[in-house]
């Protein structure tokens, strides 16, 4: 019984911060219609923003408001002199298709390279705020600690937040609208590329908060060729498939959903089935629902 | 862009062979061994070009359809003792039946890509993390004694690949790559001309597949093995690479793709032990090279060079 | 037809004559490839970006730390050795460009410490050293398989296989803790079936086994889900026979868990200074049991770790001094009393000779005696079992070394009561 237990919570956990990178991911794609495989780099550049933070500033909330910032700030320029060059380049033919991916995924080899001639290549240390022992139950110990209740109540946090911004303000609007129809959102007085530029920084700040959380997740130890982060962009983005790419519900959703399944793979068929599992959930969905669990069909654009 | 005739483009082919052969006997054995691999890197790319620049279709796990292939060459070779071409031809058709079609291909083919090592793990018969030796034997001795294992490679490989990409012209220039290229210009209009999308865009990816298959089989020759390890993500992003510098949409610029595959890691690691001064710097110098190069080129030259060239040559025609 | 056949006839005998001439005319003996007056080169491959490398790129550092200072104390039979290493990624399709390169292009004399099971196979079998003659020296890998002298002959392991070690550790098992339920955590690939196999082989029976895809360990919740099946059996004794990282997210997790059965560490994974760099508190491995067959990186009391410590720490500062350090120092040692014991113009057949008929008797930081001959390619071939300090230390039970050694078949474990031998003056080769 408490395994069952453990099993939803170590799947809930996990799952959360899938969501915000599959978060992140989403966002990109809803403002620039560009998957950006540096996101997972520019995560791993903001962590250790966050790191020199909290040599600075001996507090971990605070290094996490800096590191928030510092994703932001990066991606957006990053938008600004780089995608913009490119997608001009690039905007039409079948190149339009990969170039992107080929652009992010040199940008992602460039900050990996510079981050380890700047800090090395062995671990650093970013300790957790808080303990991350058990609660425990009688005689039996939750997988579940003030720590990763921390990470559930970030998450859910940021959730409410982008959505509140997306739903209910007017750049939220502005957003939503320059990526389904830009010219139209240009006719309308709407700042497209400002919105664009606004689109990365917010996936900036949630990459930036997802690669600290996963630091606390476990000693707090990562290094720039962590697996932890390599790993977290490839569950992000079959998170963010999952879920349907074009929704931040579906993303927080298809990250909880391959979280939960994931562990429950894990415990109940074999702990080796780690990366084979995510290829089956993801031919599975796709299969029965192509869109996504909660993408919307891709309507015809003639 | 003036067409050759299939009698002309065949005598070009044999051109190329017969350069080959010299080539062969003229460089040591390091090259031969490295343009073995650039025969690799030319199957897998235009692999890719058919499919992205062809046929529209994003596939971000190229590198585990090569497994595949290398994978059913190595077991019906050491299963069944087969001929080294008949493994190949398996290997293609293998590869080809794994296909996939549909939205959200790119997800689905990372996943894939990221899943296939471990795959091998679970079963005995793949070999696991240590892989499976794929052993195509030594050159006829009628060859001589200094006919290298690399040579023997060599010409295999560039007979494979000379093979392949003649077929593969030819499938282009056929009535299918046309529909392909009406269907990559306006998908609304081909479909209302006729063109049955699905049909097109899966024939698409399971020519490509088999293409990568044969690639797969002959990257396993050079390394005398498949192993997980040997098809890792990086390899599929490679081959993307590779591609966009080719020139993503014509098959002309798939030699300078696989050579710069070839060449530019050897040259970034020539400057940074040049240049290098703490282990850090040396070892990571070569990855930024490559990357920045890699931006670089989808930056100014996204067409491919060849692409590049042949707009410049209208640009001057038009003047 | 006969004038035709007659001109064939003188023309060919014509040629023969010639080609008989030339082929008598002996050309100078060329010195040794990789050797010359002033410099014996050496090559390596191992991964050291990638997320195959962290910890094993500090390997060359290491080695060349030691080779420096052997070459500042004179080199070896007055030649320096300068070490030549290129980074694979852990990919085998690099592994064979960059060994081809190295041996080809940079014409290295031996290969040294290769990293990686299916790397080196794939160099076995695309580069073939051992048709070209090319010595492979210590290779960095527990395959068992390369002790085949027949497959392999020109390459010479150092570390003990998975399979002797699984073997030694069940025979401890069966010392100390005869009776007791037993977890076993593993990767599952052929590091961690070659354990298996070993177990299997000493009649060893598991309540529960836990496999884990390798690269998997860094996964948030993955190290929760071990310890929770782990748990669930309730075993007396868990075996960790994982990587460092997956040890070190094992142990850190369990404490987190409140979980705290009697630990065994395997040699690979139980290097303590990385553990504890990777934030576990020391004492959590306090008690754990370990194996190792090195001195303990933390012993400062024995006279090659303080040596090795020492050069290292002038040649790498801020580096840690850890296992793979260590055990880096250690082979390049061996390998400069190889190159020094074949003699004054060394060959690749002089070095493979000289390790078959002396290698059992060089000098090497470990606690268990190397065991080349010409029959045999194996190096270390046993353990010593330890119990972990209140500060993370790997100290031996009791304070005695007791060494479990046993071959790469199917012998029995045996103790052995070898002692090594003082350390050579200054740590250089005599």
């Amino acid at each position: 019984m408490i395994q069952i237990l453990n099993t939803t919570l170590i799947g809930l956990t996990s799952g959360a911060i899938y969501s915000l990178m599959a978060m992140s991911i989403v966002l990109v794609w809803r403002s620039t219609r560009v998957i950006n495989f540096a996101q997972a780099g520019l995560a791993l550049a903001s962590t250790y923003i966050g790191y020199e933070a909290v040599q600075l500033f001996d507090n971990y909330w605070i290094a996490l408001i800096c590191a928030m910032l510092a994703g932001a700030a990066i991606s957006a320029f990053i938008e600004i002199t780089f995608m913009r060059i490119l997608l001009k380049h690039t905007s039409s033919g079948p190149i339009a298709g990969v170039a992107p991916i080929i652009a992010t995924l040199g940008l992602l080899g460039i900050i990996k390279a510079l981050i380890t001639m700047n800090w090395g290549g062995q671990d650093v240390v970013i300790t957790p705020p808080l303990s991350n022992t058990g609660f425990s139950i009688g005689s039996d110990t939750l997988v579940f600690s003030p720590m990763k209740l921390a990470i559930i109540v970030s998450v859910a946090l940021l959730v409410i937040i982008f959505s509140l911004i997306f739903q209910k303000t007017n750049i939220g609007l502005a957003l939503r609208a320059s990526a389904y129809a830009p010219e139209i959102a240009r006719l309308a007085g709407v700042r497209v590329d400002l919105v664009r530029t606004l689109g990365w920084a917010l996936s900036g700040a949630s990459g930036a908060v997802a690669g600290l959380l996963l630091t606390s997740y476990g000693t707090g130890a990562f290094s720039p060729e962590s697996a932890e982060f390599s790993l977290l962009f490839i569950s992000g983005f079959i998170a963010a498939v999952v879920g349907g790419l074009d929704s931040l519900v579906g993303a927080v959703i298809g990250g909880i959903f391959l979280g939960l399944v994931t562990a429950f793979v894990l415990m109940y068929i074999s702990s080796s089935l780690f990366f084979i599992a995510p290829f089956v959930i993801l031919l599975l969905v796709l299969f029965i629902r192509p869109q996504g669990i909660i993408g919307v069909k891709a309507g015809r654009r003639a | 862009m003036h067409k050759l005739s299939n009698k002309k483009r065949l005598f070009i082919f044999i051109l190329l062979g017969v350069a080959i052969y010299f080539l062969s006997g003229a460089v040591d054995e390091l090259r031969v061994y490295q343009g073995a691999t650039v025969a690799v890197y030319v199957v897998g790319i235009a692999s890719i070009i058919l499919l992205t620049g062809y046929s529209g279709q994003v596939s971000l796990g190229q590198g585990a359809l090569l497994g595949v292939g290398g994978y059913a060459a190595a077991l019906l070779r050491i299963q069944f003792n087969a001929p080294i071409w008949i493994c190949f031809a398996v290997a293609i058709l293998t590869a080809a039946l794994a296909r996939l079609s549909g939205p959200y291909l790119a997800g689905t083919t990372l996943a894939l890509a990221v899943g296939l090592p471990s795959i091998a793990n679970q079963f005995e018969l793949l070999g696991g993390e240590q892989g499976l030796l794929f052993d195509v034997g030594f050159p006829p001795l009628s060859f001589g004694e200094d006919f290298t294992q690399y040579k023997w490679f060599f010409w295999i490989a560039s007979l494979a690949t000379l093979i392949a990409i003649f077929w593969l012209q030819n499938v282009m220039r056929s009535r299918y790559g046309r529909s392909w290229k009406a269907v990559r210009g306006n998908d609304v209009a081909a479909e209302l001309a006729g063109i049955n999308l699905t049909r097109n865009k899966t024939l698409a990816f399971t020519l490509s597949a088999g293409l990568a298959g044969l690639s797969g089989a002959l990257l396993a020759m050079t390394i005398g093995t498949v192993s997980p390890s040997a098809f890792p993500l990086a390899l599929s992003f490679s081959l993307l690479t590779g591609a966009v510098i080719a020139g993503v949409t014509t098959l002309g610029g798939v030699m300078i793709g696989a050579v710069t595959l070839v060449a530019i890691p050897d040259i970034a690691g020539a400057v940074a032990s040049r240049f290098g001064s703490s282990e850090a710097v040396t070892s990571n110098l070569p990855g930024l090279l490559v990357s920045t190069l890699l931006i670089l080129t989808v930056l100014f030259v996204p067409n491919g060079p060849v692409e590049q060239l042949h707009a410049r040559r209208e640009h001057r025609a038009n003047k | 037809m006969t004038r035709i056949n007659r001109r064939t006839l003188i023309s060919a005998s014509a040629v023969l004559v010639v080609a008989a001439l030339t082929a008598a005319t002996v050309p100078a003996q060329a010195a040794e490839v990789g050797v010359s007056n002033s410099e014996i080169k050496l090559g390596m491959t191992l991964p050291m970006t990638g997320t195959a490398s962290p910890g094993y790129n500090k390997i060359p550092g290491a080695m060349k730390a030691y080779f420096d200072y052997l070459n500042a104390n004179g080199g070896v039979n007055g030649r320096k050795i300068t070490l030549k290493v290129e980074d694979d990624r852990y990919v085998p399709t690099e592994a064979v460009a960059k060994t081809n390169k190295l041996i080809l292009q940079d014409k290295v004399m031996a290969l040294i410490s290769p990293l990686g099971t299916a790397n080196n196979k794939a160099i076995a079998a695309s580069v073939n050293p051992a048709r070209r003659g090319v010595p492979v020296l210590f290779v960095n890998s527990g395959f068992s398989g390369f002790t085949d002298t027949k497959k392999y002959p020109t390459t010479y392991s150092i570390l003990p296989s998975y399979v002797m070690e699984a073997k030694i550790m069940a025979e401890y098992i069966k010392d100390n803790f005869a009776g007791k339920t037993l977890g076993l955590l593993y990767q599952d690939d052929d590091f961690g079936t070659d354990a298996l196999k070993g177990f299997t082989q000493a009649g060893i029976t598991f309540a529960v086994k836990v496999p884990y895809a390798s690269g998997s360990q860094g996964a948030a919740g993955v190290p929760a889900g071990w310890i929770t099946k782990l748990s669930a059996a309730k075993p007396d004794v868990v075996i960790l026979f994982g990587v460092s990282s997956a040890t070190a997210a094992g142990l850190g997790t369990a404490a987190a868990l409140k979980y705290a059965p009697q630990w065994i560490l395997g040699s690979v994974g139980g290097d303590a200074t990385t553990i504890k760099a990777s934030g576990v508190p020391a004492g959590v491995l306090y008690n754990a049991i370990g194996a190792s067959f090195a001195p303990a990186t933390t012993d400062a009391t024995d006279e090659y770790v303080k040596l090795f410590s020492d050069i290292y720490a002038k040649a790498v500062p801020g580096s840690a001094f850890d296992n793979n350090v260590l055990i880096g120092m250690n082979s390049a040692f061996v390998a400069a009393q190889a190159l020094k014991a074949a003699g004054t113009n060394p060959t690749r057949k002089s070095l493979m000779a000289a390790i078959d008929a002396k290698g059992a008797s060089f000098a090497s930081a470990a606690l268990i005696p190397l065991n080349y001959s010409k029959t045999s390619h194996v190096g270390y071939n046993g353990y010593w079992f330890g119990k972990y300090s209140p500060t993370g230390d790997l100290k031996p039970v009791d304070g005695k070394y007791v060494l479990y050694t046993t071959d790469s078949g199917s012998g029995a474990v045996v103790k052995s009561t070898w002692k090594r031998p003082a350390m050579p003056a200054k740590g250089l080769p005599n």
